[in-house]
């Protein structure tokens, strides 16, 4: 069954493109996030198998919406999105739960092989 | 039709500009309050998305400078530098730098070189002084500067409404005026008429231009349907989409969406086998499901397709007779198609035990009646252990319908083309009586005649007078018209001309007559009647005798 | 309705002018008879009316008015008012009428007129002619002049489209 993915970015253009590359290799994105209150709000609606998530979103960093979507989703599967330049926060975040991180710019070739890996990771779920 | 290339471009665009419009104004704000923390915040995140979009774009130069930025706000904000002296100045050319790259970005032109301004930006986060030209250059680009605004519009579908209605007007008096024109005969107002002609036509096409959406936005929510269905129903599927980025009128879209969700959740519950049938039958456990969109001539093509059972026609035949849809020797004889044309009866579908059997058809004539409306068509194939294929037949744009103007007491009356077959002359001999029905022969095939005006006229709940072949008198004049693989004559008095029509919706209360699609005002500002052919088949075969 | 609200207004004031009504009237048969001009849209020459099949006798069918399409209704004839002998001159007018929420187009001989009239002078309707059977239920009052009655129909009540769409024979649905 088709994996459903979260996307969270302020990027409309950045959602645009990872949503693209998500759909056409057959995930179901189900949601778009532009900021930390919506992308707290939206995991907890759609319980998504994966979220990719922006490091800097306007009214929050992507470290604290991490940390609150896993307070109520512990075993939730979030990959972080960065650009070179905030390794910093990409370690805390792994240290906080990230699964792994992207960096920007991506390749598709590199998106779908880090999601890939993170959704296969330690899953409990099996094949619907 | 838009790549995604260009979709892309146009994000990037956009996005960008709406960065440097808020960059611009943070930047003023901090002016005014070198500590206002928030504004430098958005700064510093606008900077960072600019940077991380314009280097997946492959505008490397506008990256770079962006990233330089961002790195010198990170420095401000963590307080190791000072929002003041030449810092506040290289900023301001830096961001001003920005402006014209993403300029020159939208003007498909070579970025301006930025390494004087990159190198000031390094002496900045290293701590330097930075070197800074004459202040006449300043002021030159000071004059050069320009206020730019977002190249995308969003825009409320209400409104796109409201101007297509508009354009439609504007045709229907386009033609008017054309019309008059050649009747006046005056070659300067024939010349204007003509160039209104092609002016309005740009601009309608324009109109449904930006009307279109990507078929994308509906398929693109079927992963979900396809998932929970699957899941309720114990089956295994997978489900591959095509075609997502085929162009479509975003309110069509909008009309066969219950269809379209109908079909999928048919295909799924019963179309594609349990995954112990599948492997009994010898195929793979997991069924396959494909929705794709394509494009053929001026239509979008959707289509389902499943690799499930299949339509048992011979279950669908036995219960057409058993509903007296037809009689057992009239069935004995119909093919595939004419027996599948069943199923999109009202209520045909509803027996439980069709659906058992068939597993197909639990009201499809909800789908039917959605592809009615907007003039479309409804295709079936399948094979029996092989799946099945649901073709949906829609048009691009609902604004404009090729229709058929026929003649009956001196009123005209459009027929959309979409349902027309043949139009014939024929003599009287060549029309039979077979039940107390009118029968005509065309190409080896029996089909039934009656007079539009009878059907126009019919009042009350008797069933029509038995035909009498001796009240037809001279060549008579037949539209053959055709709805769900059912052919129908029409004996109207005259032909009229072939043309695009604009249907308006009738408005209350007379939409309750549902012999008409709608009206449509002709070149000469007739009003004319626009004939609902599924209605008018439907009449008929309440009241044949 | 804002009618009650300027009566209600006009009291509290000292002058107390008069609450007004602007009634169009206009001839069916040999009887007057008015609608609020709230109600009343616009009034034209008739356009051309196309026929209608499926609809009762008196929709005389469908009109483009400004790219409207609007059905046209011959109240003389629904209220069984026409004299014999006396067809619709071939030029008459129409007035447009709002109904809740879409434009009905009635035709009269000739150019209907406005008229201001106190709002006091019209009197409702008596419950017994009310409750008849006829078209009194469509009244809101009769007007009375010094040479002669002004009946004021309610058009809500008459173009709701269960009513327009009766047809002969049959109750409203």
């Amino acid at each position: 069954m088709n994996k459903r993915i979260l996307i969270v970015d302020d990027s409309f253009y950045m959602r645009t493109m990872l949503k693209n590359m998500l759909t056409d290799a057959g995930y179901e994105v189900v949601g778009e996030a532009a900021n930390g209150a919506q992308a707290v709000e939206m995991a907890n609606a759609t319980t998504p198998d994966l979220i990719t998530l922006d490091v800097i979103l306007p009214d929050n960093t992507g470290l604290d919406v991490l940390k609150s979507i896993r307070q109520t989703q512990p075993n939730a599967k979030v990959v972080m999105c960065s650009a070179v330049g905030q390794e910093v926060i990409v370690n805390e975040a792994i240290e906080s739960g990230a699964l792994a991180y992207i960096v920007k710019p991506f390749s598709e070739e590199k998106v779908l092989e880090i999601v890939g890996a993170a959704l296969q990771d330690n899953s409990t779920e099996t094949a619907a | 039709m838009k790549t995604r290339e260009q979709e892309y471009r146009e994000l990037f665009m956009a996005e960008a500009l709406e960065y440097y419009d808020s960059m611009s104004r943070h930047l003023s704000e901090l002016e005014r309050n070198p500590n206002d923390a928030p504004a430098l915040n958005e700064l510093f995140r606008l900077m960072h998305n600019l940077k991380a979009n314009a280097r997946a774009m492959g505008f490397m130069d506008l990256g770079e400078v962006a990233h330089h930025l961002e790195t010198l706000f990170g420095l401000v904000r963590s307080n190791e530098r000072e929002f003041a002296g030449p810092l506040v100045r290289v900023i301001f050319q830096g961001v001003d730098a920005l402006g014209s790259m993403i300029r020159a970005v939208g003007a498909n032109q070579p970025l301006p070189d930025a390494q004087a301004l990159l190198e000031n930006l390094d002496r900045l986060v290293r701590g330097e002084a930075p070197i800074l030209e004459g202040e006449e250059a300043e002021n030159e680009e000071e004059s050069s500067r320009k206020l730019e605004l977002s190249d995308l519009v969003y825009i409320q579908v209400k409104k796109l409404d409201n101007l297509l209605n508009l354009v439609g007007e504007l045709v229907i008096d386009r033609d008017r005026i054309l019309t008059l024109a050649q009747e006046i005969g005056n070659p300067a107002l024939q010349a204007t008429a003509q160039h209104l002609f092609r002016i309005s036509d740009d601009l309608q096409y324009s109109v449904m231009d930006a009307r279109l959406v990507g078929v994308g936005v509906l398929l693109n929510k079927f992963p979900r349907v396809v998932r929970d269905v699957a899941t309720a129903e114990n089956k295994e599927v997978e489900l591959t989409l095509s075609g997502q980025d085929v162009q479509i009128d975003r309110n069509i879209l909008q009309i066969i969406t219950d269809a379209l969700l109908h079909l999928v959740r048919n295909a799924v519950g019963h179309g594609i086998e349990t995954p112990e049938e599948r492997v009994k039958a010898g195929k793979p456990a997991t069924g396959h499901l494909e929705l794709s969109a394509l494009t053929e001539r001026d239509d979008v093509l959707i289509q389902i397709h499943d690799d499930g059972r299949g339509i048992n026609t011979e279950a669908v035949r036995r219960k057409a007779i058993e509903r007296g849809l037809t009689t057992a020797e009239a069935a004995a004889n119909l093919d595939e198609q004419a027996v599948w044309a069943f199923l999109f009866e009202p209520g045909f579908s509803m027996a439980q035990q069709v659906t058992d059997i068939s597993g197909r058809g639990v009201g499809l004539d909800v789908v039917k009646l959605a592809l009615d409306s907007l003039g479309g068509q409804l295709r079936v194939d399948s094979k029996m252990g092989e799946g099945t294929t649901f073709t949906l037949v829609l048009p691009t744009s609902i604004a404009v319908k090729g229709a058929l103007l026929v003649e009956v007491d001196e009123r005209p009356y459009a027929v959309p083309l979409l349902h027309t077959d043949t139009v014939l002359a024929l003599p009287p001999e060549e029309f039979s009586v077979v039940g107390g029905v009118l029968v005509m022969h065309a190409q080896g095939q029996a089909v039934p005649v009656v007079p539009l005006r009878m059907l126009l006229h019919d009042e009350g709940d008797e069933l029509f007078p038995l035909a009498n072949k001796t009240e037809l008198q001279g060549s008579q004049q037949v539209l053959i018209v055709n709805y769900n693989n059912r052919r129908l004559g029409l004996l109207v008095d005259r032909f009229l001309r072939q043309q695009n029509i604009v249907i308006k919706p009738l408005s209350k209360p007379l939409d309750t007559i549902d012999l008409f699609g709608g009206v449509t005002l002709l070149g000469s500002g007739q009003v004319c009647l626009v004939l609902d052919v599924p209605a008018l088949t439907r009449l008929f075969l309440s009241k044949r005798p | 309705m804002p009618e009650s609200g300027a009566i209600t207004s006009s009291r509290n004031e000292r002058a107390t002018p008069v609450a007004l009504v602007q009634l169009i009237v206009f001839r069916l048969g040999d009887e007057d008879y008015g609608i609020r001009i709230e109600q009343v849209k616009e009034v034209t020459v008739t356009p051309e009316v196309a026929r209608m099949p499926k609809t009762p006798p008196f929709i005389k069918g469908i009109a483009n008015l400004r790219g409207d399409i609007i059905a046209i209704l011959d109240l003389e004839e629904r209220f069984r008012l026409r004299k014999a002998g006396r067809p619709l001159p071939e030029h008459s007018y129409t007035i447009a009428v709002e109904a809740a929420d879409y434009t009905l187009g009635l035709v009269v001989r000739e150019v209907p007129r406005p008229l201001t009239l106190p709002l006091s002078q019209i009197e409702p309707t008596p419950e017994f002619v009310q409750d008849a059977n006829s078209h009194e239920k469509y009244l809101e009052g009769i007007a009375k002049l010094p040479d002669g009655v002004i009946i004021v129909l309610d058009m809500r009540k008459l173009l709701s489209p269960s009513e327009v769409m009766r047809l002969p024979g049959k109750p409203a649905s």
